[in-house]
């Protein structure tokens, strides 16, 4: 014989499930949130490396040219090619983890505004939806004479 | 490897509606009917833009990372 309340049990689990679900997605939201925050400062920190190695390049090449001049002078001849080309490189790799940082602000910026209402959807939505749950189940019990329990 | 959080909340998600379906096969009033289209539908639908949109944001993370390994 089909258990004449199987809806309030259902509906009983359901909203355990429900309850443990906002839980579980709040975490989630929480993860998603650390991971844009470890890259930003993941990029930061690479930044912060090129933006010194390129700081000593340059000087290398400064204190270069100066000896280059000062041969030049004697009539000899000097090639600071290869401190040049680590300048450059140093620059274009600076360049292009600033880039990548305008990018991951760009989509960490559109990404916020869907997070903002998943949020509100966890933390105000989803407990509304649950009491409510809870006044049919309260309701169901009421109207079939069922003692109520508890939530 | 742990799984990336939207895939963990995607999973999340495939477990409360499995959930629900088995609920909706036991609650059969009209009330049922009403909480699937006020409450349920919007609560999958909402889910969904959000976990896709932070598969898609930590895809693009996860990109920046790799590029910039010189």
């Amino acid at each position: 014989m089909a258990d004449i309340h199987a809806d309030i049990d259902a509906l009983k689990e359901f909203r355990d499930a429900l309850t443990e679900f906002r839980y579980a997605q709040r975490e989630v939201v929480e993860r998603g949130d650390h991971e844009i925050e470890v890259t930003r400062a993941s990029l930061e920190a690479k930044a912060g490396q090129w933006r010194s190695l390129l700081a000593r390049r340059e000087a290398d090449l400064v204190a270069c040219e100066r000896a280059a001049a000062a041969e030049a002078a004697a009539g000899r001849a000097a090639d600071c090619s290869a401190e040049a080309t680590a300048v450059q490189e140093a620059q274009e790799r600076l360049d292009y983890i600033r880039r990548w940082q305008q990018r991951v602000e760009e989509e960490a910026g559109t990404f916020r505004g869907t997070a903002d209402r998943f949020r509100n959807l966890l933390d105000l939505d989803l407990p509304r939806t649950e009491n409510h749950l809870l006044a049919i189940i309260s309701g169901l019990q009421a109207a079939r004479g069922i003692p109520v329990t508890g939530s | 490897m742990p799984a990336r959080p939207d895939e963990d909340g995607d999973q999340l998600l495939r477990v409360i509606d499995s959930v629900w379906q088995k609920t909706r096969q036991h609650w059969l009033d009209d009330m049922a009917g009403h909480f699937e289209r006020t409450y349920w539908t919007p609560l999958l639908a909402e889910s969904r833009t959000y976990l896709r949109a932070l598969g898609e944001c930590l895809e693009v993370m996860g990109t920046a990372e790799r590029d910039t390994e010189f």
